[in-house]
């Protein structure tokens, strides 16, 4: 069975200028790229989110300030929501750009809801910084916790997973003392990254207490770490927690190539994430589950790590070589030379002097995780 | 940041005639460890629960108290306090050097508050903390004049808001900057840096597309 995939060309409306990282090209050389090897991806019946699908996890306050701004007409106070700033800057029609994303988002969560199918792919979304009242890290509207609040409002337990290189933030924050939503993070650690928090005893309040899980890892962890610590962590949490779908997000930042941030994983290690998160929805979320992509900022690395998704949601084998004609016409867009293998070149990583002493860190890390939750597992 | 803004209000207090005992009992009930003796009101002395177990204890210098014995007959005197408007660092060095767990905080007569080692360890969490989302930038700087002011004016015109700064001595010739950004993108700013000279401990430089 085919995974459906929810995409609209309006998606790529969600932009911050040219120089911006956030840039909708990475949709653009993906979708190129899947329809270059012979996958077009269909534009998707879609209508953006409305208002009031935004107002399930937003403050009012935030998405008035947001819709000013998107028509021209900014608050003096935008900067205290976050907006303005050099991370989320202002354009014309952001309001609608983003409620395009989150219409993806919660259109796959109504589609698994509906039993049209058990796995979507959203080929966008993915803002998992926006706060209840407040935008961050060029995350306007939190499209995955919209999802999450509809599929937790139809009665379901929801595990959300990120492997994003930045903590999950926002979608933490706003399902905080929840019972029904388990959130895990795995992230180079605020210690050293934006946006500073997912530290391990970042645990959960109330109802949550023990359901939102933080690993973060040291700067220049590489494959082998941190596989290690995903398979310590998650498939213990998700054997206690039982949900009933799982909401992935599929950041391709902790890439090596990535240009803000530090961990040092290859396209190999993707190669083995994604289907071992298929094989824990199957284990232990009832097959259903929901993948989004998100920060990604290596146009390179970030391109063939989501074509690889695309590729093994669907069962399609995956290529050596990327076709020559879209390396070539990207090269030249980009003025830059691309990877022309779907994986890494095999020298292509730096050495790592200090990776010994990561590994131990990230055991203790995990270790100390473990012993600080798995009291509240009863 | 100052006594006053991480002080503890109201202070429990004890009078000097109240029993070992009772000084426990109370110091048990609120799970407090310090305890201001009074004297008709008036700040006379400290007593700590390790003051009491030990005055009760068989290796109490010429034997064990009863438990009905006086808090005046063991509490610590003179008091070392603090003023609310002392800096926090002040509280914590006087605290340090005397070995002290805990200042009384007096404003003229009048006993204020408390500042206890935890308190202070509650200022070092909200001082090097992270309120806001943000990143880490830090830089190495000459210990010289106006080199901070070089650091923060760039990120002013850069439009980055600065959230939080600690600086540390170094070396003999350098002082470090941490600095807590509202930004994604210390890399980017990391990078700026290292053009206009500075030396940027984190984070390190990536090599850009190839």
């Amino acid at each position: 069975m085919t995974v459906p995939v929810v995409y609209h060309p309006s998606y790529q409306t969600y932009t911050f200028g040219p120089e911006h990282p956030f840039s909708p090209r990475r949709l653009e050389m993906l979708t190129s790229l899947l329809e270059a090897l012979g996958h077009p991806v269909p534009t998707y019946d879609l209508k953006p989110a409305t208002r009031e699908e935004i107002l399930m996890v937003h403050a009012e306050r935030l998405v008035r300030r947001v819709e000013g701004c998107s028509a021209g007409e900014i608050a003096a106070d935008v900067e205290h929501y976050g907006l303005g700033t050099g991370d989320t800057p202002i354009f014309p029609g952001m309001d609608e750009a983003a409620r395009w994303l989150v219409g993806g988002t919660l259109e796959a969560a109504r589609m698994i809801l509906r039993g049209e199918a058990r796995e979507v792919l959203q080929l966008g979304g993915g803002l998992h910084h926006a706060q209840y009242d407040r935008s961050s890290g060029f995350c306007v509207y939190n499209d995955l916790s919209v999802a999450i609040r509809h599929l937790t409002r139809s009665g379901l337990r929801v595990a959300y997973l990120d492997i994003d290189v930045h903590h999950g933030d926002g979608v933490q924050w706003i399902h905080y003392d929840e019972a029904e939503v388990l959130t895990l993070s795995f992230h180079e650690s605020g210690r050293y990254l934006f946006p500073g928090t997912g530290a391990i005893h970042e645990i959960g309040k109330g109802a949550g207490l023990g359901r939102k899980l933080n690993v973060p890892l040291e700067p220049f962890t590489q494959d082998e770490s941190y596989l290690e610590g995903f398979e310590a962590v998650l498939e213990g949490a998700l054997a206690w927690f039982r949900p009933d779908v799982m909401v992935i997000q599929c950041g391709a930042d902790a890439h090596f190539l990535d240009p803000l941030a530090d961990l040092m994983l290859s396209t190999r290690a993707y190669q083995k994430l994604f289907p071992l998160i298929r094989q824990y929805v199957r284990e232990y979320a009832g097959g259903r589950a929901i993948y989004t992509l998100g920060g990604g900022y290596s146009l390179d690395a970030t391109t063939r790590i989501w074509a690889m998704l695309y590729l093994l949601l669907q069962g399609h084998p995956l290529p050596e070589r990327l076709p020559e004609a879209w390396r070539h016409h990207w090269e030249g867009q980009l003025h830059q030379a691309l990877t022309p293998t779907l994986h890494d070149a095999p020298d292509a990583q730096p050495k790592i002097p200090r990776r010994p002493e990561i590994v131990r860190h990230n055991r203790q890390i995990v270790r100390r995780l473990l012993e600080t939750v798995q009291p509240y597992w009863k | 940041m100052l006594v006053k803004d991480v002080m503890r209000h109201p202070v429990l207090t004890v009078d000097e005639r109240a029993t070992l005992r009772s000084a426990y009992q109370v110091m048990q009930d609120h799970q407090i460890r310090h305890l201001p003796v009074t004297r008709s009101g008036r700040l006379v002395g400290m007593v700590t629960d390790r003051d009491i177990r030990l005055a009760v204890s068989p290796l109490a210098e010429g034997g064990p108290r009863h438990l009905e014995a006086t808090v005046g007959s063991i509490m610590s005197q003179p008091v070392l306090c603090a003023d609310p408007l002392d800096p926090v660092e002040e509280a914590a060095r006087l605290m340090r050097r005397r070995k002290i767990g805990a200042l009384p905080v007096l404003e003229g007569e009048e006993l204020v508050g408390i500042v206890t080692g935890i308190d202070l360890l509650d200022a070092l969490v909200t001082l090097t903390g992270v309120e806001k989302p943000s990143g880490r930038l830090e830089v190495r700087l000459p210990d010289r004049p106006g080199e901070l002011g070089r650091l923060t004016q760039f990120l002013g015109r850069e439009g980055i808001n600065i959230h939080s700064l600690l600086t540390y001595p170094d070396d003999p010739k350098t002082v470090r900057a941490v600095l807590r950004v509202g930004t994604t993108l210390t890399h980017r700013i990391a990078d700026m840096l290292r053009v206009e000279g500075f030396n940027v401990v984190w984070p390190p430089h990536k090599p850009g597309p190839k």
